[in-house]
Parts: structure tokens; sequence; C-alpha cells
């Protein structure tokens, strides 16, 4: 595995442009490129908004900036893994035509997303400083949320990007376990909101203390729960690495089955 | 001293109709699964040394190709194993990396990182690509607006000016112009004389004759002649 890592590092300038590149595709068309790609976010913002501040009326303050900061880590979770699925399957004249170490393609496309994220946080920090109450220090600790979220997203989309190109309705499937993770996640709610008894199987969810982690540094200027933040890491870690074992087994096959 | 080292390599391919689903995984579990098998290479051993040139002649099918691409890590052997001890450059497909939709210029550095090139060893040679490749203006236009010819003159300047240790070269100087090839040739030439060690799959005797100093005949995945160009092109045209 260190090797990979190594190998990776010789390589960090083809990640730069790939990234780069990707990045430049979706953003394509200058100002309106960059509208369109967050035209996504913000409509999912509205109509879940519109729908839910009804149902959340005086449960919590200021919906749509508690579901906006939710949502944004959300779609930066999603995507990467959704997207970076097709990214072995849907390079295939690279792979069979030029060697490179194949972890590139789908780090690049996290990247991709992580740029993707930081756009919408260019809208959502203005947004908490002129409808909110603001920012303050505690914003500081958010390269560290993102870092972690960062580390388990490598980790599926190294594992999903290797077996899609063996399952090829992979990609089907994520997109109807993604969708039935956003409700399990607490995007629209917050956890102390699902009764007593079912908090053990909603805390499983790695997902859920990191959009708790956003919100306390963003939305609410709090200190994250360090504790859950730390047990996050070592759990995206450990998938981080299994990821990446289980890419370079499956890896061994790519050229013939894409 | 040996630079690329093949034993006892044998490469099968499964040849299957259709890419593998999970549905078809559940519904076909417990059934012997109907694909055949085709042997593409067969217990090749091989040892280059640094500097030296390798020509690969056989027919289409023969494995010429399979091997290269087992050779930069493109497929991975069946059983036994290669060892390569430098950095591989390989031209097995001209413009394979490039994105049609991106200048010439994006290309070049996007290509040049493929190759495994940091961003200021492009830089240094962007302007000498741009020159071998006489694209001159049309660099910054999308590569989807290139000639043929264009297209490939860019993506084989870009390869070839990574001064690689090993060149695995898979039949593209087939393309182009005769002036570029001849240019594409002398450019080779001078990396051989450079020390650059290159393995050359070719149909064209002539082009063996002048690049490779050593020739392996491959027919059906297995060696069946080795020697110097003047000995075994002769065999192999019989």
């Amino acid at each position: 595995m260190f090797e990979t890592i190594k190998e990776l590092m010789l390589y960090k300038n083809l990640i730069i442009s790939l990234t780069q590149s990707q990045v430049r595709k979706r953003y394509k068309g200058s100002v309106l490129g960059v509208l369109w790609s967050l035209i996504n976010p913000l409509f999912l913002l509205v109509v879940y908004g519109f729908v839910f501040s009804f149902l959340m009326r005086g449960r919590i303050e200021n919906y749509f900036l508690f579901l906006f900061n939710g949502l944004l880590p959300w779609i930066f979770f999603k995507t990467s893994v959704v997207m970076s699925s097709n990214s072995i399957v849907g390079n295939a004249g690279l792979i069979k035509k030029t060697y490179f170490p194949r972890e590139i393609l789908p780090i690049a496309t996290v990247f991709e997303n992580l740029v993707n994220f930081f756009m919408g946080l260019l809208i959502l920090i203005p947004a908490l400083l002129i409808f909110g109450d603001g920012i303050n220090l505690m914003i500081f600790w958010l390269p560290v949320v993102i870092l972690v979220q960062v580390v388990l997203n490598l980790g599926l989309a190294l594992f999903f990007s290797a077996v899609t190109v063996y399952l090829r309705d992979m990609r089907h499937i994520l997109e109807v376990l993604t969708m039935a993770m956003f409700y399990y996640t607490p995007i629209l709610y917050t956890m102390d909101m699902i009764p007593e008894r079912y908090q053990p199987f909603f805390k499983l969810n790695p997902m859920a203390p990191l959009i708790d982690a956003y919100r306390q540094v963003l939305f609410k200027k709090d200190i994250p729960d360090l504790g859950s933040l730390l047990w996050t890491f070592i759990f995206s870690l450990l998938i981080l690495v299994s990821g990446m074992k289980v890419f370079k087994h499956l890896n061994r096959g790519f050229a013939e089955k894409v | 001293m040996e630079i690329i080292r093949v034993e006892d390599l044998s490469k099968k391919f499964i040849l299957s109709s259709s890419p593998g689903t999970l549905k078809e995984w559940l519904i076909s579990r417990g059934k012997g699964s109907a694909n055949k098998e085709f042997w593409a290479l067969k217990n090749i051993n091989l040892s280059i040394n640094k500097g030296q040139s390798l020509g690969l002649i056989g027919r289409n099918g023969s494995g010429k190709s399979t091997l290269l691409k087992i050779i930069c890590k493109i497929l991975y052997p069946t059983t036994g194993s290669v060892q390569v001890n430098g950095k591989v450059s390989s031209l097995l497909e001209l413009g394979a990396g490039f994105i049609p939709d991106y200048t010439g210029r994006d290309n070049v550095y996007l290509n040049g990182s493929i190759l495994g090139l940091s961003r200021e060893e492009i830089d240094k040679r962007f302007d000498s690509i741009v020159e071998f490749s006489e694209i001159g203006e049309f660099i910054d236009q999308p590569v989807r607006n290139y000639s043929s010819g264009m297209y490939m003159r860019l993506a084989y300047s870009v390869a070839v000016s990574s001064n690689p240790e090993v060149l695995l070269i898979d039949e593209i100087l087939a393309v182009g112009d005769s002036k570029f090839k001849e240019k594409g040739l002398n450019r080779i030439l001078e990396l051989k004389e450079k020390g650059t060690t290159i393995v050359f799959v070719s149909h064209s005797d002539a082009m063996i004759k002048k690049v490779c100093d050593r020739v392996v005949w491959l027919d059906k995945g297995l060696i069946v002649g080795e020697g110097t160009p003047n000995d075994v092109l002769p065999q192999y045209a019989q």
C-alpha cells in the first residue's frame, strides 16, 4: 500500500491536471457554468426547504440555513461516490491504452467534487453572514471536518469505482442506496428528533457525525463533538485502507473488463 | 545491465460476451460459466538489456501487443512475472489520452502528466514539443478541430519528448506524411543513441532493420524465432 502512495505522489501532477480539466469541463462557459453546477443544490434547498420548513415549524430555527448547511456536505458525499463509480468504466480509452496508477481516476473525481463543495461554501458562508448569526473562529475547525470527509469519500470512491468494472449495475444500485441514505442521515432533521431506541441504528451512519460537525462549526458556531469526529476519522481511514486494498486487487483486470 | 525481465509469462483472456452485472451474477450462481478461454501468450521468457532495441514481429493476433501491454502494466500476467527497472513511456495508440474538447495546449499538459512528467518539465519542453509537431498557432484550438495528421503529430511529439528509460512503441509510425515519418523515426534513433531501451512492434521490415538490434518472432503466443534482424526477418518472410 505504501508503494501505491509513493507512486501516486510521483503522479501528483496528473491528479492536479485531471481534477483541473474535469472542473473546467463542468464550469465550461464560465459564469453560467458555475451557476449550473450550483443550481442542483439550490433547487434541492428550495424544494426541501419549503416542504420541510412547514413540517419543522418551530422545531428548528432558521431552517433554510440549517438545511443548506447539511445539504452541501451531503451532495459532496453523494456525487463523489456515485460519479466515481463511473470513473474507471467511463475512461475505458485511457485504461486500455495508457499506463498510470488507476487510483488517480476516482481520486480526481473526489477532488473535482471537493472544488464544487467549496463553491457551495462560497454561497453558504455569505448566507450565514447575511441571514443567520454569522460565523466565528470555530470556522477554523472546518478544514478538519472536510479532511475527515475527504478520507471517507476517497475510500468509498476507490471501492465502488473498482467494483463497478465487474458489476456494471452498481451505479444504479448506488443511486437507490444513496437516496435511502439521504433520509437516514440527519440532513432534513436533527439526531435528537429520532426516538431514543432507534438512535443506535442511526449512529451507525458515518455521515451523521460529519453533518453534525459541519453544523456545529458553521450554523451553531460551536466546537464539534471531537470524540465522535475522531471515531469517524478512524472509521474513514479503515474504509480508505480497505478501499485501496480492494482496488489494488481488482485493478489487475481493469484493461480487460472495461 | 538488464532492464526488462520477462519470466515464464503466460496470459489468458476470458472471452465473455457481456460485462458482468450483479443481476447476472445472482441468476447464474451455481451454474458453471460458459465463457471461452484464450491463451494470448504462452511461457514467454525474455531479457532485454539497457540500451538495446528489440523488435517484435509476428502476424496479427500473435500476442505482440499483449506483450507490450503487459510490460507497461496495462495488462497483468496470468502466470509468470515481468520486471522493469526504469521509467516506461508507451506509444500504444497516438492520442489515447487526448480529450477532444481541450485545446492542444491543455492536452499536451494532460498527456505529459500521464507520461509521468511534472508541470515544470512540461513547461520546459513545451516549445520544442510544439515546434516538433509543426502545429503552430493551432495549439490553442480544441483538438477536435485538428486533422488526423495534426492530432497524430502532436500526440507523437508529446510521447517522444518524455525522455523515458524504456520506450514501447506499437505500430504508430505507420501514420503521417513521409516527411514527418522520417522525422519521427530520427527522433526514435536519437533516443536510442542516448541509451533509451526500445521495444518496437512493427510490420515494416525496413523500420525494424533501422531501429532494432534484436528481433523476437511471436506466433500464436509462442516465441518461434529470435536473433538479429538479418537472421530472423528472412525466415519470417517465408
